[in-house]
């Protein structure tokens, strides 16, 4: 754990990744109202991950760069589920809304796992 | 942190086209008895900057609503013609205090989604600081 610090580079990830779809939300729900807005989404952080871990680009040393901690955050439309209003629009405000405190939590989560790595960090050095 | 402060400015942009759509609704209700009002009525756009997207909403301009306006029947009225009857408004307060209300709904919720985005960075500002 001591040498390469992964759990903190996914709490990273975790963390910009929950930003990153929670901009995308604000964009939706800013634009609830405009004709023909598509509404845009992010996919979950644990395919995201997935697939991103399967793509993983190997090191063939120790001090060589890999990716970890950044993986491909791009808005795509959302298949719409729902029937889209008259003007266009397919933007439900509810879902949204759900998405946004599902991804207010899933930084949250992100958040304390870097606390607590921090502080096995600190226990382990003797600094408690 | 970028993240963050887009979204703040998105929701601001949210916030500020719905609020000039309300102004609009309320004008029409003040207006609804003038003679020969033409409700006015704001479309909402996607703002572009240097030709790319920032997802920011912004009211579109003003148009005025072409619909026929009501004949009112008041012979007394200086403008009635000669049938007694004079040109009223188009507004329909009904469609006014539903579209007041959906106004209102989407203003909440971008002022939701602005406190949400504000105690996520204050969360991760709390990480920095102990």
């Amino acid at each position: 754990m001591h040498s390469s610090l992964d759990l903190f580079q996914t709490a990273h990830a975790m963390a910009r990744h929950a930003g990153a779809r929670q901009a995308v939300v604000a964009q939706n729900i800013a634009n609830a109202d405009t004709p023909g807005y598509q509404a845009q989404h992010i996919a979950p952080f644990k395919d995201v991950f997935r697939t991103h871990a399967n793509a993983e680009i190997r090191a063939t040393r120790d001090g060589h760069m890999t990716s970890t901690g950044q993986i491909a955050m791009d808005a795509v439309a959302m298949a719409s589920k729902a029937e889209p209003s008259p003007n266009g629009n397919t933007v439900s405000l509810e879902e949204e809304m759900m998405n946004s405190i599902a991804v207010g939590r899933e930084h949250n989560r992100a958040l304390t796992i870097y606390r607590h790595t921090m502080t096995i960090l600190r226990t382990s050095l003797g600094r408690n | 942190m970028t993240d963050f402060s887009e979204a703040m400015s998105v929701a601001t942009s949210g916030m500020k086209a719905q609020a000039s759509r309300l102004r609009h609704v309320s004008e029409n209700i003040a207006n609804s008895d003038t003679p020969g009002y033409q409700r006015k009525v704001v479309a909402f756009e996607e703002m572009v900057e240097r030709g790319r997207r920032t997802g920011a909403v912004a009211a579109g301009p003003v148009r005025l609503d072409q619909t026929e306006l009501t004949r009112v029947y008041d012979p007394s009225n200086p403008l009635a013609d000669d049938t007694g009857h004079y040109d009223g408004s188009n507004v329909n307060l009904l469609l006014e205090i539903a579209d007041a209300r959906e106004a209102q709904r989407s203003y909440e919720a971008n002022l939701k989604m602005f406190d949400q985005v504000r105690q996520m960075s204050s969360a991760l500002m709390d990480l920095l600081r102990n």
